[in-house]
């Protein structure tokens, strides 16, 4: 397994991500989050989060991917009001937390991941991911540049 | 029958004449129990195990039942030492706060107390004791009225049965110091700074709420853990005997307080409210009532600020 | 596979921790001997939302465990009340039943339960029994026939090895991970401020009760409202457990009761085996299977090491660097095993 490399997504990257509409790339977070669920993501677990509006913030790519867990699955929501989960790394960390590479506690404890709102969401999170057995990935398929190019892609 | 007073063993470190001083006040205090000894820390001087002993001697002279405490966390060969020099001595019951303690005791054949951090949840764990000797245990900080009556139900026949009503909750013991960490020293070369603290030192969080006393290994409350206000149900939960925490001044008034809402000549209320100028801090009962500890449950169960 | 490589039977076992399937495997493939894990209920210690195992969960992993020659040992060491007794006494009767090589129990009335119902099932005494003598530790052998004892994290290794000479039973001790600096089995911090902890409900800080917020003043956490630490940018931060907060004492703010560390004993990994301690413990049940892999790989490395030559063990300064890595505050300490730290 390839290890991934440290970095930090250029700051003008950020600074046009952010201008960005973030509808499009949380349409394309739940859709995969949706292939999952029910079959690599157990759908019994995630009950608690039913309703529960969840941001994943990307700080380096100037991102904050907002969506919800409904009966029918994950939604991109534009909800107001403050989320009642956030989630915030650079997109290096969630990609190494993604691979399994990093322990998210690790990046916790450098402050490199910061967990708001219900923490009791967060751990139901990060455990039910971690309960989950997946086939390796190979690390290459996320390199910066590749990276960026799909980040750009689903404007 | 009414329910029993007793007096917990001394936490802080005290000087020798402000101990002796103050168990020779206890000898007129309306209790009917006390535990006696240094269950904190090994380090500690001041009184020696023969010096217990013989306050044991003076408080049994007092028509009182002494009873010897052994301390909670055992270290090293010389704690041990300390450990059978009580369990060994002729006369006074022994009250056992850690297992090497009951072993000792249930060998020797001797009826004994068991201490709160026995950690008896059930009764299970409480008749296993009770064969090896228990003839009296004291409930865990932490277990509520609902837990309480739920073992009593089960419970040996005959064990009597002790609640933490009055005093700074011990919450926790530790290898480490925090007293001498606050000086910068080690626990060897501790200086022995806690008998600066007869209450214990305080601690608050970085928003300045009251929060915690350090009390050398141990951590307490900065809260009063007050049960006066539930003595009646207190008693209809089987309890026989409420202990009370030793605290720097006003002691006697405490136990002269429980002893009138046991007996009646004031309501629990009545009594609570005269105890309040006695209170080194807020009060707390939400252990009893099933609540985080810190909180302050009101007669009718609602938690008030 | 580790296993089928190693040199000669090891003589202290490895214990890794699994909260769940994938981090029982990681422990597997990096060279555990003993794998411990819990039941997805408040029967274990580290009783935290998502975590651990349920029946058919612990069946595959036992059965995986197994195939590789490792051993599975599962805890049930919180203490059981009389209206939740019946329940504990099903979840010793399951580990029996899935074939778990061992339960780790604290309360002495199901450890009587274990011993009559189960004569062959081996017992661990859990560290959450709060034995630290050997007096302690040969009472529950002479009643229930315990095989090994986990020592809570407070005696100095002159002190494990005092423990160790009196007793016949296996001594195991931690060596790396989350440190409690409290006695463990006597700590109500977390009970008295949330109203769960680790004697009754086994979660020390639960998630429901810990609030992390960006502030003016920096990043607060918060325990039902009890603030534990407040973190400037950049500033490492800790678990949100009351033990690691920072303080104000006699006008002082500072970690009052301990600083956010990891217990770290690497360095004194041959004095350990000297000692004749049988195991070594992994703390961080609740930590993710890259950790389990990563700290797993540097101890079985360490531990072949050491046994194959004590005197010339000294600790890799690249696995110091890995775990401080993945340590709590990003740093270690040998704590109790020390004495200046007490």
């Amino acid at each position: 397994m390839i290890r991934l490399p440290a970095f930090t997504l250029p700051a003008p990257v950020g600074a046009i991500v952010s201008r960005l509409p973030q509808f499009p790339p949380a349409l394309a977070l739940v859709a995969a989050l949706n292939l999952a669920l029910g079959r690599v993501i157990p759908r019994e677990p995630l009950e608690p989060l039913l309703g529960k509006r969840i941001a994943l913030v990307v700080t380096d790519a100037g991102l904050n991917l907002r969506f919800y867990l409904g009966p029918t699955g994950f939604h991109a929501g534009l909800a107001a009001g403050e989320p009642d989960l956030r989630i915030s790394a650079a997109a290096r960390d969630f990609l190494a937390l993604a691979l399994r590479e990093e322990d998210p506690d690790t990046l916790f404890f450098s402050r490199r991941l910061l967990m708001e709102g219900d923490t009791e969401l967060g751990l139901l999170v990060k455990n039910t991911l971690d309960a989950i057995e997946l086939p390796r990935i190979d690390a290459g398929d996320f390199s910066p540049i590749g990276l960026i190019e799909r980040l750009m892609r689903l404007r | 029958m009414e329910m029993k007073l007793s007096l917990a063993p001394l936490p802080y470190y005290w000087p020798r004449s402000r101990t002796l001083a103050f168990y020779r006040e206890v000898e007129s205090m309306p209790v009917d129990i006390v535990y006696l000894g240094e269950t904190v820390c090994s380090r500690r001087h001041e009184l020696r195990a023969a010096d217990w002993i013989d306050i044991a001697r003076a408080i049994a002279a007092a028509g009182k039942e002494a009873v010897l405490s052994t301390q909670a966390l055992i270290e090293s060969e010389s704690d041990l030492k300390v450990v059978r020099r009580l369990v060994e001595n002729d006369g006074f019951r022994v009250e056992a706060n850690e297992m090497g303690a009951v072993r000792l005791l249930a060998e020797r054949r001797v009826p004994f107390v068991a201490g709160a951090s026995l950690n008896v949840y059930n009764e299970r764990t409480l008749a296993l004791l009770a064969r090896l000797g228990a003839m009296r245990w004291v409930a865990p900080h932490e277990m509520n009225r609902a837990m309480l009556e739920a073992l009593r139900c089960g419970a040996p026949a005959g064990v009597e049965c002790e609640v933490f009503a009055w005093g700074r909750l011990p919450l926790a013991w530790s290898a480490r110091c925090f007293t001498a960490r606050h000086f910068n020293l080690q626990k060897d070369t501790c200086e022995f700074r806690c008998i600066e603290f007869p209450d214990g030192l305080e601690v608050k969080t970085r928003d300045a709420e009251d929060f915690l006393v350090l009390n050398g290994i141990q951590t307490q409350s900065h809260k009063v853990h007050d049960l006066l206000p539930d003595s009646a149900a207190l008693r209809e939960a089987g309890v026989d005997i409420a202990r009370i925490g030793p605290q720097s001044s006003g002691t006697a008034e405490i136990a002269r307080l429980f002893r009138a809402a046991i007996e009646g000549s004031l309501t629990p209320g009545e009594a609570d409210a005269r105890a309040r100028p006695h209170m080194p801090a807020d009060p707390c009962n939400g252990f009893w009532h099933g609540r985080p500890g810190f909180e302050r449950v009101g007669d009718r169960g609602q938690k008030s600020p | 596979m580790n296993q089928a490589a190693a040199p000669a039977p090891a003589r202290i076992e490895l214990v890794c921790p699994a909260g769940g399937l994938p981090a029982l495997k990681a422990a597997v493939e990096h060279g555990a001997d003993c794998v411990y894990a819990g039941f997805k209920d408040e029967t274990n210690a580290r009783n935290f939302t998502g975590l651990n195992f349920d029946q058919a969960g612990l069946r595959e992993g036992i059965r995986h465990a197994h195939a590789h020659g490792v051993k599975v040992l599962l805890a049930l060491n919180t203490y059981p009340t009389s209206a939740s007794f019946p329940r504990w006494e099903r979840a010793v009767d399951r580990a029996a039943d899935l074939g778990a090589d061992a339960v780790i129990l604290a309360d002495a009335g199901l450890m009587e339960y274990a011993h009559r119902a189960h004569p062959e099932l081996r017992l661990h005494l859990s560290v959450q029994a709060s034995a630290t003598s050997y007096e302690a530790i040969n009472f529950y052998h002479r009643h229930f026939g315990i095989r090994r004892a986990v020592l809570p994290r407070v005696l100095s290794a002159a002190q494990v090895e005092n423990v160790v000479a009196h007793t016949p039973v296996e001594i195991e001790v931690f060596g790396f991970g989350g440190l409690c600096v409290m006695v463990e089995g006597r700590c109500a911090l977390s009970a008295y401020v949330t109203g769960d902890g680790p004697n009754c409900t086994g979660a020390c800080s639960p998630g429901k009760a810990v609030r992390w917020e960006q502030t003016a003043e920096g990043v607060e956490t918060r325990l039902n409202g009890v603030l534990v630490d407040r973190y400037a940018p950049g500033e490492r931060s800790a678990y949100p457990t009351l033990c690691k907060g920072r303080y104000q004492v006699g006008g002082q703010t500072y970690y009052a009761i301990e600083e956010p560390a990891s217990l770290n004993t690497l360095e004194l990994l041959p004095e350990l085996a000297r000692a004749g301690i049988r195991a070594i413990k992994i703390e961080g049940r609740q930590r993710s299977p890259a950790y389990v892999a990563q700290v797993t790989r540097i101890w079985r490395e360490a531990i072949d090491r050491c046994l194959r030559d004590p005197a010339a063990f000294a600790p890799a300064p690249a696995w110091i660097a890995e775990l401080n890595k993945v340590s709590e505050g990003q740093t270690h300490t040998l704590g109790a095993y020390s004495r200046p730290w007490k």
